[in-house]
């Protein structure tokens, strides 16, 4: 099993990052140069494939990145077993259903 | 001059407390370590602290001044704010007055294997070097292991037993980066083997800043992470900064 941690967590971090950075760049510059000037071509923006997929890799880059720093808040301050034993399980449902919501979304607007 | 010292004793104290002394400086009082051995001689011989040689090369002294750790025998008195408070290392525990147990900061220390490893047959004079090979240890052989930057740095104060810390971490690149060690690989895994002994840096930088040497321990770190994803960096060792004056 492929573990989160050590160097491959620091390194997905990292990379997370990245791709969040140039994602945010671009997708904002793209409304600074040619905004929307309506719902529908704000829809139509939004609902090709290449976007879908852009946009479903940034929140799952969001998600991971999200995992990773919240559980070295928790590794660094939560020192009771017992209590990680809580904490990480309900962090770790919190962003699964937090996904499940950004990909029911996404269904809807491409299907 | 106005001075505030922590005071504990466990055998007679229930607690610590400051105490307060007032000193006129003289003419041969140029360092803080002057002053307090100065206190300790003509107010008040039960202040205790730990001393050497008295010149920033054993790291014996090393102290809390003023909200910022540093050694007592290289940091000039008269530029002290008064009143000047002296703390022992924050986040060791106490033994007396000024004086901290560094048991746990010794142990992290020799966790990383602080010696060469090289089972090769040792020739007939010792192991050479290219100047080059040499001067990667610049930056890290200087360390004189006071402890300001591991009682300094937050990701050491949460988890002092499981994390290395940066002083243990920077003498971990040193070995890592001299050419006659031959146990590299080796050291990289046993600092990636938990999220614990090395990744708990979050590059505060608290160790850099504080460091009496201007080493910086938190670029070690970043090189060894680099060393991890065999990224072999600049070459050269580090680069050591100005040390700024404590106030």
């Amino acid at each position: 099993m492929i573990t989160l941690t050590g160097l491959r967590a620091w390194l997905v971090q990292r990379a997370t990052a990245v791709y969040m950075l140039a994602f945010i760049v671009l997708f904002l510059a793209r409304f600074v140069i040619a905004p929307p000037r309506s719902y529908d071509e704000w829809h139509g923006l939004m609902s090709g494939a290449g976007m879908i997929a852009a946009t479903v890799l940034f929140f799952a880059a969001l998600l991971t990145h999200a995992w990773v720093g919240l559980r070295d808040v928790v590794l660094d301050y939560v020192h009771v077993v017992a209590l990680r034993a809580v904490l990480l399980p309900l962090l770790a449902l919190g962003l699964v259903a937090l996904g499940t919501w950004i990909v029911r979304i996404f269904w809807t607007i491409g299907g | 001059m106005h001075f505030s010292i922590f005071r504990y004793n466990p055998e007679h104290d229930d607690k610590p407390y400051m105490q307060d002394f007032r000193i006129d400086l003289e003419s041969s009082d140029l360092m803080l370590l002057d002053v307090i051995l100065r206190i300790k001689n003509v107010q008040d011989d039960s202040l205790t602290i730990r001393r050497s040689c008295r010149e920033g090369i054993c790291g014996s002294d090393a102290i809390n001044i003023n909200g910022r750790n540093g050694l007592a025998c290289v940091t000039n008195v008269r530029k002290l704010r008064e009143p000047v408070e002296l703390r022992p290392l924050p986040s060791f525990p106490v033994v007396r007055d000024l004086v901290v147990d560094m048991s746990r900061f010794w142990k992290q220390y020799h966790s990383i294997r602080p010696y060469l490893v090289n089972d090769e047959p040792p020739p007939e004079k010792e192991r050479l070097q290219s100047p080059a090979e040499r001067e990667r240890l610049d930056g890290s052989y200087e360390c004189i292991m006071c402890g300001c930057c591991t009682s300094q740095c937050p990701s050491s104060w949460w988890n002092p037993d499981t994390f290395v810390g940066p002083a243990g971490l920077l003498q971990a690149y040193r070995f890592i980066s001299d050419s006659r060690d031959r146990a590299t690989g080796e050291r990289l895994q046993d600092l990636n083997r938990d999220p614990y002994r090395l990744f708990r840096c979050r590059t505060i930088m608290n160790c850099t800043e504080v460091c009496p040497m201007g080493l910086s321990p938190s670029r070690a770190i970043e090189r060894i992470r680099l060393r991890m994803l065999d990224v072999e960096g600049h070459g050269g060792g580090l680069a050591r900064h100005r040390v700024p004056t404590v106030r």
